[in-house]
């Protein structure tokens, strides 16, 4: 009990806040469904933290308290089993992990769900190494390279879905504040829906290694209002950006993404 | 069976003129090159896979001192690709499976009482196997292309002819095929031996708790090396062939994925429970009681090793691709039994006389580390909370800190523990205990801090990373840790290389004192057949039975004492 | 060997009723295969463990009050040391350098291996152990 008040006076004097210190820094939400992994992540951690904190206290106990003494000769009891006490450490652990895959599975589903009532729909094409954005709805797209990674335009709370292919290898499309990931698969279209709800500037980065500059497909993300989401697409048809950005080498037979060969 | 004391060490004492002593190196050359014994070619295993672990210990290195600060300073990002690629590889497949190889050779013909494994010739071809493969991917470093860069896991199209058109590319496949056959015929060996060659009252459920953990990894074994062969030369024949298995458009980039984790999770299982087993073989011996709960640890070993074949996608939750609640759900359901195992072992100690020497000391390493592993792979077991972490620090910490706990701590644990067994002679306690501190205070610095990076976006597998993502301190600090983690290596090869000529000969047959297994029931380093007389098998703790017999239970009292040196 | 062929057996129930449980929830046929395939193979051991068992009468290592000298005294031939592994080891990687490098390695590499699994096989029947 003591080192845990110790720790929890260390860690608030060094000036670290509960969610840097016991969740890891998790970054705030920027997303709907963002606060449900958000809420998970707490909630599972302080259970987490429960059980280690016990089993800690248990061995450490085990190796102070019955620390032979010098010169010791003694022989312990040969206890060899406890049923009843064996049965319970099965037990209880097994129950809890019930209880964490019931609310796992409702979040997942939750996360995960199509629904197809998106206001925008945007095909992110990862590439060796960098990003095409095609915006579907607004027939604009935007392209980047490694030195130079594209900015991705979003309205703010609006949803979005996200249809994400490749031409050559496997990427991974992490959205650092929207606390989510899917992988860009070649030969798949891989689908998800999100609402993000906090304006301003977020970091992208390709989570899945695709070769020599895997460390430099990065992307911006820039949450904005409406009105200046269509000014952003607007920017982009002046520069003549118009239509779609196809990759000839993995045929999507000339349809849009999402009326295509879903999984 | 001949009583001739047939020692490990080369040979010493006498001082011998320079060309008399070089054809006596030649002998043990040709002696261990030739052998049969399972104790040498336990040996060789531990010691070639020992090599290997100080290989990708300093890739290693290199990788932490590039991450120490951002911008590149020592390697490129291609060669950064190869170092993790081969660090990974390496360390999974040319040191930890090996090591255990290793240490079952060694242990278990003389924990069940047999005088070798059931194929002697065929348990060196496993060695040669293992030798030969990882020369076929050394040569990958030689060549202009380099190594393979595609990651230890390799993933299609990533891994295919076109993406990684270098030859060290089809070395890594052919050479870890050909490992893997290895192990395969180890694995056999190992069940084979344990089925058919126990001494007579060494039923199954006497057996000790490593040998246990030696059969059902050898299960897992035969499980999962198999597809993993498979896999390898098919993607092998599709990058000279030009097949097209692993085809984007063929649904091959899933497929792969699927058929490398269906090997790669059983896997690390088939890494951890021989370790396991050894912690299972410490604890009692140092706290002087029975190991506490044998059959339910028996059991939980079982439940561990089938679970592990369930729930391989938990590596694919951001595929998209799988169905996320069957594997949620066994992946959490492992979590059950392997805190069996750990509140038996800690049910061990309690109420027990516990003491800690470097053996001890290193069991305890593992279990404060293993245990927060554990946590966080139930984190990881939850696709929600995986879809931000996966492929980030977070996993990288999690992954050092269940296997490094495991495989690292508790071989330097085995080492210790069994160091008089093998060789005659004891290793240096207070070096041990010197390099613990170092290795484990090492270990939490480097690795710990990981788990912050990765929830606060810093992916894996990058080579570099911007000053304004703000992950430098933390990456300084993890590579501060790196270095003391290297330099505890160095002690240990001072305690080997120092105790090998300085340390006094052990003459009994249990240093320790409180050994339970057979192999303490015979001479220190044992005779070629491993026992000249074997003692009345009537507990899982024969030998302790033997020294012990004021403590032994069920003991009919004998006619005659029961001393090592009587023929019954 | 009961307790062995059992530990195969439940293995092979677990791993069957896995994958057709996995079938019928995700309909993914590599999953699915790779685990009927594991309790197959699982089954096949555990059968012919329990089957060769059966036709064992109590061996002494299953036996709780079994004595030491129970064993045959003659335990069987253990091959003091041999040669033949280290060359086919070395067969093997000649044939996977002659795949990646050149086929003459492999030709040459297969008919070293020839000349090794033969050379095992044959071992102690010839020379100063023929009869």
């Amino acid at each position: 009990m003591t080192s845990a008040a110790l720790g929890l006076v260390a860690v608030t004097a060094s000036g670290c806040t509960a969610n840097e210190a016991f969740f890891f820094d998790l970054p705030d939400p920027a997303s709907a469904e963002a606060s449900i992994v958000q809420n998970l992540w707490q909630g599972t951690w302080i259970a987490a933290w429960g059980v280690g904190i016990v089993t800690w206290a248990l061995m450490l106990w085990a190796a102070i308290a019955y620390r032979r003494r010098k010169n010791s000769d003694a022989v312990p009891d040969q206890t060899k089993y406890n049923l009843p006490l064996e049965l319970l450490y099965t037990i209880v652990p097994l129950i809890m992990i019930l209880g964490l895959f019931v609310f796992t599975a409702r979040d997942q589903t939750e996360i995960l769900a199509v629904e197809n009532d998106q206001s925008e729909t945007i095909n992110v094409v990862g590439f060796r190494w960098s990003w095409a954005f095609n915006y579907l709805d607004e027939d604009v797209y935007d392209v980047g390279t490694p030195g130079l990674p594209p900015t991705l335009w979003v309205p703010v709370d609006e949803k979005i879905k996200f249809e994400l292919t490749s031409p050559d290898v496997i990427h991974s499309f992490w959205v650092i504040d929207w606390l989510f990931k899917m992988d860009v698969i070649p030969g798949k279209v891989n689908t998800f829906e999100i609402t993000p709800n906090k304006e301003g500037t977020f970091v992208g980065r390709c989570a899945e290694l695709c070769g020599t500059d895997h460390a430099r497909m990065l992307f911006n993300v820039k949450v904005v209002s409406r009105a200046e989401f269509e000014q952003q697409m607007e920017v982009l048809r002046a520069k003549g950006q118009t239509g779609k950005l196809e990759s000839e080498r993995v045929n999507y037979t000339g349809e849009r993404p999402s009326e295509g060969r879903n999984l | 069976m001949t009583i001739l004391n047939d020692p490990v060490a080369a040979p010493t004492a006498s001082p011998t003129p320079k060309q008399v002593r070089r054809s006596h190196l030649g002998r043990t050359i040709v002696k261990w090159v030739t052998s049969t014994d399972h104790k040498t070619i336990g040996y060789l295993y531990l010691i070639t896979s020992f090599v290997w672990f100080i290989l990708a210990g300093a890739m290693a290195l290199v990788i932490r001192a590039e991450l120490a600060t951002p911008g590149m300073q020592f390697v490129s990002l291609e060669q950064y690709n190869q170092l993790f690629t081969m660090h990974g590889t390496i360390m999974l497949f040319l040191f930890a499976t090996p090591l255990f190889v290793g240490f079952a050779n060694v242990i278990m013909p003389l924990q069940i009482g047999s005088p070798d494994v059931a194929f002697p010739r065929l348990n060196m071809l496993g060695y040669w196997l293992f030798f030969f493969g990882g020369a076929t991917i050394a040569i990958s470093f030689f060549t202009p292309g380099g190594a393979a860069s595609f990651g230890w896991f390799a993933y299609q199209p990533l891994s295919n002819a076109l993406n990684s058109p270098e030859v060290g590319a089809d070395l890594w496949f052919l050479g870890l095929a050909m490992g893997g056959l290895g192990t395969i015929l180890g694995a056999v060996n190992f069940i084979t031996t344990i089925f058919c060659m126990r001494c007579p009252g060494m039923t199954m459920f006497r057996m000790p708790i490593f040998t246990w953990t030696i059969f059902i990894t050898s299960v897992l074994v035969l499980v999962a090396f198999p597809i993993l062969a498979a896999a390898l030369v098919m993607a092998f024949i599709d990058r000279k062939f030009g097949a097209v298995v692993f085809a984007a458009e063929n649904g091959g980039a899933i497929l792969w994925q699927h058929l490398f984790w269906f090997f790669g999770h059983p896997e690390v299982y088939i890494l951890a429970l021989p370790f396991f087993g050894i912690a299972s073989e410490i604890i009692p011996v140092f706290s002087r009681k029975p190991i506490f709960g044998y059959k339910g640890l028996v059991f939980a070993t079982m439940a561990i090793g089938a679970l592990s074949v369930a729930v391989w996608a938990h590596h694919m939750y951001v595929t998209g691709s799988v169905y996320l609640p069957f594997f949620a759900l066994m992946t959490m359901l492992i979590a059950v039994p392997t805190g069996v195992k750990f509140f038996n072992w800690i049910g061990t100690m309690w109420r027990g006389s516990v003491s800690f020497e470097t053996p001890m000391l290193y069991t305890m390493g593992f279990l404060v580390t293993f245990l927060f592993g554990g946590l966080t792979g139930i984190i990881l077991s939850a696709p929600p909370l995986d879809f931000h972490v996966s492929d980030s620090y977070f996993v990288v910490a999690h992954f050092h800190y269940v296997v490094f706990g495991t495989v690292v701590f508790l071989m330097f644990a085995g080492f210790f523990f069994w160091w008089p067994k093998m060789t005659g002679r004891m290793l240096n306690e207070k070096l041990g205990h010197v390099q613990f501190w170092m290795v484990f205070i090492g270990f939490q610095v480097t690795f710990l801090v990981q788990h912050w990076l990765g929830v606060q976006g810093m992916p894996r597998r990058y080579g570099d990373y911007l000053a304004s993502d703000g992950f430098t301190t933390l990456n300084t600090v993890s590579s501060i840790g790196s270095i003391l983690v290297g330099l505890s290596t160095l002690v240990f090869i001072w305690n080997v290389l120092w105790t090998w000529k300085n340390a006094p000969k052990v003459t009994v047959d249990d240093p320790w004192g409180w050994g339970g297994s057979l192999e303490w029931a015979t001479s220190c380093p044992p005779p070629r057949h491993n026992f000249t007389s074997l003692p009345r098998i009537r507990s899982e703790r024969p030998a302790f039975d033997l020294h012990h017999p004021e403590l032994a239970e069920h003991q009919p009292a004998p006619a005659t004492p029961v001393t090592s040196g009587s023929a019954s | 060997m009961k307790i062995g062929g059992w530990s195969f057996g439940l293995g092979a129930i677990f791993f069957l009723f896995v994958g057709g449980a996995y079938y019928y929830f995700s309909r993914d046929e590599i999953g699915t295969t790779a685990l009927v395939m594991t309790g197959g193979l699982a089954f096949l051991v555990a059968f012919y463990v329990l089957y060769t068992n059966k036709r064992l009468d109590g061996l002494p290592e299953d036996r709780a009050n079994a004595e030491i000298d129970e064993a045959d005294p003659e335990y069987g031939f253990y091959s003091p040391h041999s040669w033949w592994p280290l060359p086919v080891g070395f067969a093997s990687m000649m044939i996977a350098l002659g795949f990646i490098f050149t086929a003459w390695l492999a030709v040459l590499g297969v008919m070293v291996l020839m000349v090794a699994v033969i050379g095992w096989l044959f071992e102690y029947y010839r020379g100063a152990f023929a009869r």
